[in-house]
């Protein structure tokens, strides 16, 4: 909710701390929009579309959403995951709305929690060639939906994306391989992340 | 001859590429969606690549992907099969701009070709007969109004796009019309990602009849008889024959001379069907061309002997056809049958599921082109064919005969399929005489239809 405003005489003597307020109410004022308001256009747009994810910024905040299974989209790859390993709460086994608003720690969920195995492994978003990041390397440590690299598909680039929290494991496939739609591409390893430690917004 | 084929379809026609690839000594790459992993073309193929979701507006319909797919696995060319990207000549010019080949015509040919009206425009200016239609598509509701009155009712609502009856409707006064132009431009934008319609006069007693053709890139063309598809359930073949039994032998020769020296003076290339109305009288009037394989390639094949896929792929490559007019023999009687997932006691819902059992008939003169297998699962995503009971017989009676032992030792348990309607079909005294027209089973209705096959 957003702040009650700072009185005169706390403005006056302490500037900085009120700008701090002032930021953090309108960013709660942001947050409050939304999920009021914008979330649900986005989640019909996306809907709409057949788009794999859309994702709008605002401000420090950034709001993506992606179908459940990544950008891959369809009920199809989630089915197959959940055909993998049978757990009905993965990321990607939720709403399309659901994976909104990332950037501060409350909204996370716990992944110990949630992960029933410790891995989960990236998949291709489509068929072409794929380069991962040139940041990433075993051990990085990725948010669910953070970039890992992506597949170029006759010039356009598909993004690749963690499905999990966790860390980066092992590449499946070479830089610059063939890779088809669905190919396992990228291990995430799941680490206990306590959920306060998971907060990256203001 | 290509090296290495991307086979951008599914189900009975991509086993159908696949086997003639094989009989060319031509490598092959099966593309295929989520859905279709399973399947028996991905089974069989020394190399498959999946191209995309289930969704074959992601997949199959994918330009991109197609391509991508034909590029990272070293293919040379791309056999687009029926339907999908068969006949979409932005897809063909995208392929020829990545140095493959396109089988099928060049994308300046698909272009010429693409819209309907300049096509019976283009052809009618080569002496073909062609049916009375609106001038142009339909620009508003308005225009289609005043087009019907001026072309007499009842008109059929056709798509310009695309073919299978979808986005189709006859109508008999205005009062129709008006009320079906919607669900048309809906489903045919649905469909095909196009919505313009166009309006052509419908003869209630008509036969659908269609010449096979073949053209080489040195303007060589030659024909391959008709084929009579006059049996259809709301716009869809469900059976075609050849010869057609509603016109003499001079009739039938007449028709596919006059048919590929049109399209051969226009300029066509490469394998391509032209679709004709033939009225009570025997008058015939060009509606349509395919330009690609068909459905019901295998009914000229069984008659002549020719590999109509593996002439496709040889003309594609560049080759001369080899074979002139004179050189076709025409042998016999031939009779597909489309098998379906649909039950025809619930209005030909098309259905999907396990196939728990599957046995394929045989004997003399019959093939059948399916990708069925037991314990196959049919996904829900696309068409209903199962697959295409082709029975052959040194004569009409005969070819009856053998398809109904034929269709009675067709086993598919799982699954309800529209073989009921088959068996009907060859029980009817219409069908039998040769006298079936195309709007036949919606006027008399499937069901009551059937209810006749039974008590007969």
């Amino acid at each position: 909710m957003p702040e009650p405003p700072p009185s005169d005489a706390r403005r006056s003597e302490r500037r900085a701390t009120a700008r701090d307020a002032a930021e953090r109410a309108a960013d709660h004022a942001a947050i409050d929009r939304l999920s009021a308001d914008l979330l649900p256009a986005l989640i019909a747009k996306l809907g709409a579309t057949g788009l794999g994810e859309l994702e709008v910024r605002e401000g420090s905040w950034r709001v993506r959403l992606r179908r459940p299974g990544g950008s891959t989209g369809t009920g199809s790859s989630r089915d197959r995951r959940a055909g993998e390993k049978g757990s009905p709460d993965r990321p990607g086994e939720r709403a399309p709305g659901e994976r909104s608003a990332r950037g501060h720690g409350h909204h996370s969920d716990s992944s110990a929690t949630v992960k029933v195995d410790h891995r989960s492994v990236a998949t291709s978003p489509a068929v072409g060639i794929f380069q991962p990041r040139t940041d990433l390397s075993t051990g990085t440590r990725v948010r669910s939906g953070d970039r890992l690299g992506a597949v170029d598909m006759l010039g356009i680039a598909q993004e690749v994306v963690a499905p999990a929290d966790g860390i980066v494991g092992a590449s499946l496939v070479e830089p610059g391989d063939a890779v088809e739609y669905g190919q396992e591409l990228i291990v995430i390893e799941f680490v206990p992340v306590p959920a306060s430690t998971n907060g990256s917004g203001s | 001859m290509f090296k290495k084929v991307l086979i951008a379809n599914r189900g009975e026609i991509a086993l159908r590429i696949l086997r003639a690839c094989r009989t060319l000594g031509v490598e092959a790459v099966v593309a295929y969606s989520e859905a279709d992993k399973g399947s028996l073309p991905v089974g069989l193929a020394d190399e498959a690549i999946c191209i995309g979701p289930a969704d074959a507006r992601r997949s199959y319909l994918s330009a991109p992907a197609v391509i991508s797919a034909a590029l990272v696995t070293g293919c040379d060319a791309v056999h687009p099969g029926y339907g999908f990207l068969s006949e979409d000549e932005g897809f063909a010019e995208v392929v020829a701009a990545h140095d493959m080949t396109f089988i099928g015509p060049p994308a300046s040919v698909l272009e010429r070709f693409a819209s309907k009206a300049g096509t019976r425009q283009l052809l009618g200016a080569h002496g073909l007969p062609t049916i009375p239609g609106s001038d142009g598509m339909l620009r508003d509701d308005l225009h289609a109004l005043n087009e019907a009155e001026r072309i007499g009712y009842p008109v059929l609502v056709k798509p310009s796009a695309g073919g299978g009856g979808k986005g189709m409707r006859m109508v008999r006064t205005p009062r129709e019309l008006e009320s079906v132009l919607k669900v048309c431009r809906s489903e045919a934008k649905a469909a095909f990602g196009d919505d313009s319609l166009y309006l052509e006069r419908w003869l209630d007693e008509n036969r659908h009849v269609e010449v096979q053709v073949a053209v080489d890139r040195y303007g060589h063309g030659i024909h391959l008889g008709e084929r009579d598809c006059s049996v259809q359930r709301r716009h869809q073949k469900i059976l075609e024959e050849a010869p057609t039994p509603a016109l003499s032998e001079a009739a039938r020769a007449d028709l596919a001379d006059r048919a590929v020296r049109a399209v051969v003076a226009a300029g066509y290339e490469n394998v391509g069907t032209l679709e004709f109305l033939v009225d009570a009288r025997g008058a015939f009037y060009f509606i349509e061309i395919n330009c690609r394989i068909q459905v019901e390639h295998p009914v000229t094949e069984s008659l002549t002997g020719i590999d109509l896929v593996t002439m496709q792929m040889r003309i594609a490559a560049g080759e001369p056809l080899g074979v002139t007019q004179s050189e076709i023999a025409f042998d016999g009687h031939a009779i597909e049958f489309r098998i379906n997932a649909e039950d025809p006691a619930h209005d030909f819902r098309p259905g999907a599921g396990v196939v728990e059992r599957y046995h394929a008939p045989g004997g003399p003169g019959v093939r059948m082109d399916s990708h069925l297998f037991s314990g196959y699962e049919v996904p829900p995503f696309y068409d209903s064919l199962l697959g295409k009971l082709i029975v052959w017989g040194p004569d009409r009676a005969t070819a009856i005969a053998r398809s109904r032992v034929a269709l009675d030792e067709l086993l598919v348990e799982g699954l309800t399929t529209n073989v009921e309607i088959h068996q009907a079909l060859l029980a009817s005294e219409t069908f039998l005489e040769g006298r079936m027209t195309t709007n036949l089973l919606d006027r008399v209705g499937s069901a009551a239809f059937l209810a006749a096959a039974a008590r007969a």
